[in-house]
């Protein structure tokens, strides 16, 4: 290991140097030990700095003096200043003392770091985990996505869904990883809830643009959820009752300060009521575990075992709209060990598995779809992260990932008589793909003002004798203008080997995951992003205007009038073509305070063409909005409560209807042939989306039996004026007067929520 | 609790029952119409070229009478003859309604080419078509009272024909039915009721055209076997005409796209098919078709 170490570091020209000092070590939570990602530790000499990593760690080489002031800060947290005296090698462990203390406290200061203007990094968001808690509640649920669609330049999907979209991509171009596993369906409750359970989480971060050489096999963005690791100290519960569901959360140190583990798990309780009270054919259950062991050998090597398993069972039965039933799960499992190479050598090895499947029988008008859809990977990684000095970061790794997929699908009329087909989920043909990638990339201070991250990605993928090679070359540069604002400017080329198909028309989802083949090319896009960053106030209001602009390639759908059908090659009922999405992004950001929140508005515009779809004319994406705006706040009236709100606007999805029709004398006589003129595909608007949502929680520390716990009551109206959202529209057309209606279905009117939560 | 229990089965159920609702759709006002051209040739028989105007998608004019394009001209060319066709109309005795269309004078004949020449409101479309495919034999027909394809199940009949080698063909099924107004439509007509006849003892004639054209793709000069969803219901001892068309390629593939679209319309699950012209600047096809000899056959059961 020493070898490797003196390699490596003999590779990167790391030679130390007499009169430098390497101040290392890891920014934790001073209550629990919890690793706090992103922790600003700045020198106060020389005001060069560095954040801590996924796993807290930060590795500070700087010019050698006396006497070393530090300035540790985390949002959240109060500011740490620490001294400490020149030797060559300085290891530390800094806690950090959380401003709120206690669960409700008013929090007015806490550290406002600038990481917005300094990190070279531009298209990355660090999702507040206090906002999560704070803003409004679907009935009583707490949700991590659905606070990701109120950022810039992503936007939700279809009413009352957590899934996103990001600058112009599809679902699909989403990477979504929990404890770097992917998570390929992060859905409760036909997509109203996602799978994450807001009290194992640590740590969210949303890329969208710039991506760093260590992402890749995604277009559009990168979710980066951390889940905790476990309080160190002492034994913490915390829960909460929902109106849907009931959550527990228990962490306890396994060895005090060096090793703890965190159990979190949820599971919905409505079952049990709509088998009462409901009509016959509904169902529905879900549930999730988080788990997760964390265990400290020595100074140089940690452990962490992760593991994550949800699944909804569900079934829907209305005879006036829609019906499906759908079983799906996700598991993952991730295995990690760090290791410091020295004190400036960061390691992390993973082997991540997951897997994933979904079933779905849905029908709509007259007609059934049957849907079988699975992924199993199986992923080895390894990242070294090497800071030779302040303001240098080096990082360079692999990632091998082993794909199998399961697809199925089949669509037909509902049958007069008999039976409905269905799909033996042993008879699948399985698809096999092997995805390797290597990468390096390195960012440096170039000047006092320009500082540059340029890195490459190699990735080589592997399916039914068909390889694919790529270089990926990645930039991202700043230009700091003063203290308070910085000028980014973005160049990312990007594969992804992994396709969702989706169904434009169905209300339903009907999405299906395929590997590239040699018909289906990897998806690949370019991205220029340009950014100017600026913060007011000491950092308490940020603020940043963004510009993109994004090609893709070898983008897919279903081809027109094409039939799902079991035992086909999926491949077959595609079109292929391209898109273009380019677009601004407002962000206005206030941090610390007893209002706090952020507007985000996006102005874009996403086209694709396909030589086999709308005549080879371009054509709108089908999440093509012209407009996007979120405003969200949170106010802290009192020590006890916190009121909330958000408002959401979008411009209406694109949808494709028929200009005209025609009737035929000499078609099939089954259907007295009524035929539609279509004029462009995506040619009409549903209405605009709108929403309001408020909620009210009261915090307090209460004793019971003598002891102290935390307990909090959140009460909350979601669509407080009753918007009727379009879900999707569709047709009616009289068989004997020909006359067509449209129809459009709306899901969530006002929906009002409460829930109870505690912890001790 | 039973309070608590109530209110999330209440919550829930407000949540995910879908509302529906009437919404107008404001088309742009610019909305172009587009003339609709259905013109086949059968050897042996008068033209009778369809030709009307395509209509904003809700709008309230949907009978034939009212989307027929009245005061075109219409020529069909052959060499030096030039026939110039009138409006007329039949009386669709099932549908109790009249179907106005262009007729000719002269008869189709196999083997010759013919071109459609049409002036409407200034503007001109042309197409042509030989009439020059195989007429088919059918090898042996059987009742199905059930089989299953993309459509989902029916009844129906399963007609066995050889097809000819060494060229592209494609095949229509065509049943010719004597009825009466008991019979009703086996699908989306089936809520029909027949009122312009003058009861059971009036028999008329009604010709029901398969929605799936076939090919002989991987299958040249080989038997094939086509599975046909019938029209009309029936009855025991029922008495049919059944024929196959073997079309021209242009045709083939337009009747192909309106099932397919048909299939989309009606499938919500499959995506919308926007359908191509064989006539620049219209839509529609002008065409032939070349009949097989009739094999008569008899219903042995009651319709399911």
């Amino acid at each position: 290991m020493k070898k490797l170490a003196i390699l490596v570091t003999a590779l990167f020209g790391l030679n130390l140097h007499a009169q430098k000092l390497t101040i290392s070590g890891y920014v934790k939570d001073e209550m629990s030990k919890e690793a706090l990602i992103g922790a600003s530790v700045v020198n106060a000499n020389t005001q060069t700095g560095i954040s801590t990593n996924q796993y807290g760690f930060f590795s500070l080489t700087i010019p050698a003096s006396d006497t070393i002031e530090l300035i540790i800060s985390y949002q959240g947290y109060n500011i740490q200043a620490k001294k400490i005296i020149a030797k060559e090698k300085v290891q530390l462990e800094i806690l950090l003392e959380n401003t709120a203390g206690t669960l409700g406290e008013v929090v007015v200061s806490s550290g406002k770091n600038n990481h917005n203007i300094q990190k070279v990094q531009m298209g990355v968001i660090d999702v507040p985990l206090r906002a999560i808690k704070n803003l409004p509640i679907l009935m009583g649920e707490r949700d991590l996505m659905k606070i990701i669609q109120l950022l810039p330049g992503v936007q939700g999907g279809q009413e009352g869904t957590t899934g996103f979209y990001v600058r112009g991509g599809n679902l699909d171009q989403n990477l979504i990883q929990l404890d770097e596993a992917t998570v390929y369906n992060p859905n409760h409750l036909f997509g109203l809830f996602s799978t994450f359970n807001v009290n194992a989480i640590n740590n969210v971060q949303l890329i969208k643009g710039g991506f760093p050489a260590e992402y890749g096999g995604r277009l559009s963005s990168i979710l980066n959820i951390t889940m905790k690791e476990g309080n160190k100290t002492k034994l913490q519960v915390a829960g909460g009752i929902g109106l849907l569901s009931n959550n527990l959360t228990i962490e306890a140190p396994i060895q005090k300060n060096k090793s703890s583990f965190i159990i979190s798990a949820r599971r919905s309780h409505i079952n049990l009521f709509i088998k009462q009270f409901a009509s016959k054919g509904n169902s529905y259950k879900f549930y999730d575990i988080n788990a997760k062991m964390n265990f400290e050998l020595g100074k140089k090597d940690h452990l962490f075992i992760s593991f994550f398993k949800g699944n909804d069972n569900a079934a829907y039965d209305n005879p006036n709209s829609l019906n499906y039933t759908t079983e799906f799960g996700n598991s993952t499992g991730t295995f990690r060990w760090n290791h410091l190479f020295g004190n400036k050598i960061f390691s992390n090895t993973s082997i991540i598995y997951n897997d994933y499947n979904l079933a779905l029988s849905t029908s709509q008008n007259n007609y059934y779809s049957l849907l079988y859809t699975a992924v199993k990977d199986i992923t080895l990684k390894t990242d070294f992260t090497i800071l030779p000095a302040a303001n240098h970061q080096i990082k360079t790794g692999f990632a091998y990932t082993y794909h199998q997929l399961s697809p199925a699908s089949f669509s037909a009329s509902i049958p007069r008589r008999g039976n409905r087909l269905t799909i033996n989920k042993t008879g699948i043909y399985k698809l096999y793909s092997t995805e390797l990638a290597f990468y390096a990339a390195d960012e440096l201070e170039v000047s006092k003002k320009i500082s540059v991250n340029y890195g490459l990605r190699v990735p080589v993928f592997t399916a039914s004798g068909r390889t694919y090679f790529f270089i990926e070359p990645r930039i991202t540069s700043k230009l700091s203008i003063g203290n308070t604002a910085s000028l980014k400017a973005s160049y990312t080329n990007m594969n992804q080997f992994l396709h969702l198909i989706p169904n434009a028309t169905a209300g339903l989802p009907t999405d299906i995951w395929i590997p590239s083949s040699d018909k289906t090319k990897p998806q690949s896009s370019t991205q220029y992003a340009l950014g100017i960053f600026k913060n007011f106030k000491n950092n308490e209001i940020e603020t940043s205007v963004e510009l993109y602009y994004k090609k893709m390639n070898n983008q897919v759908l279903f081809a027109e009038g094409k039939q799902l059908r079991i035992n086909i090659n999926l491949d077959s009922l595609l079109a292929y073509g391209k898109g273009e999405s380019y677009g601004a992004e407002f962000f206005v950001k206030k941090n610390t305070g007893k209002l706090t929140g952020w507007i985000a508005y996006t102005l874009s515009k996403t086209s694709q063409q396909f030589s086999g779809l709308n005549f080879g004319v371009t054509f709108p994406f089908k999440y093509d909005r012209r407009h996007v705006l979120s405003v969200t706040a949170s106010y802290q009236l009192t020590k006890t409560w916190i009121f909330s709100a958000v408002f959401v606007y979008s411009s209406g999805v694109a949808f494709t209807i028929p200009a005209g029709r025609v009737s035929t004398l000499n078609s099939g006589t089954i259907f007295e042939g009524n035929y539609y003129v279509y004029e462009g595909r995506n040619n009409y608007r549903l209405a605009p989306y709108h929403r309001l949502d408020f909620s009210a929680s009261n915090k307090k520390t209460v004793k019971l039996f003598k002891k102290r716990y935390e307990r909090e009551w959140s009460f909350g109206v979601y669509n407080a004026y009753s918007r009727q959202n379009p879900y999707f529209v569709y047709f009616e057309i009289d068989a004997l007067t020909n006359k067509p209606t449209a129809k459009q279905v709306s899901l969530l009117p006002i929906i009002p929520g409460l829930s109870f939560n505690f912890k001790f | 609790m039973k309070i608590t229990s109530r209110l999330s089965t209440a919550l829930l159920g407000l949540a995910l029952t879908a509302c529906k609702k009437d919404i107008t759709i404001n088309f742009p006002a610019d909305h172009n119409s587009k003339i609709f051209i259905e013109g086949m040739l059968y050897p042996g028989k008068k033209p009778q070229i369809y030709i009307s105007k395509s209509n904003p998608f809700f709008s309230s004019k949907v009978t034939p009478q009212q989307v027929f394009a009245r005061g075109a001209v219409v020529k069909i060319i052959s060499g030096p003859t030039v026939d110039v066709l009138v409006a007329d109309s039949v009386f669709n005795k099932f549908r109790c309604r009249w179907e106005p269309f262009y007729r000719g004078n002269i008869t189709a004949e196999y083997g010759k080419t013919y071109t459609l020449e049409l002036s409407f409101e200034g503007r001109t479309y042309s197409a042509s078509t030989t009439i020059n495919q195989v007429a088919v034999g059918i090898a042996s027909i059987e009742y199905t009272p059930e089989f299953f394809d993309v459509y989902g199940g029916h009844d129906g009949v399963i007609i066995t024909i050889t097809d000819h080698p060494g060229r592209r063909d494609y095949y229509r099924f065509q049943m010719d039915r004597m009825i009466d107004s008991s019979v009703h439509h086996a699908h989306v007509l089936d809520r029909f009721v027949n009122t312009c006849v003058s009861g059971p003892a009036e028999k008329f004639a009604v010709r029901d055209i398969g929605r799936i054209v076939f090919n002989d793709e991987n299958a040249d000069g080989q038997k094939i076997v086509m599975s046909i969803e019938v029209a009309y219901e029936y009855k025991k001892g029922d008495k049919g005409w059944i024929f196959i068309q073997s079309l021209d390629k242009n045709s083939a593939e337009f009747y192909k796209d309106l099932d397919d679209q048909l299939q989309a319309i009606q499938n919500p699950f499959v995506e919308p098919v926007f359908l191509t012209t064989k006539i620049p600047g219209a839509t529609g096809v002008f065409g032939s078709a070349v009949l097989s000899d009739s094999v008569m056959f008899i219903y042995p059961r009651n319709n399911p």
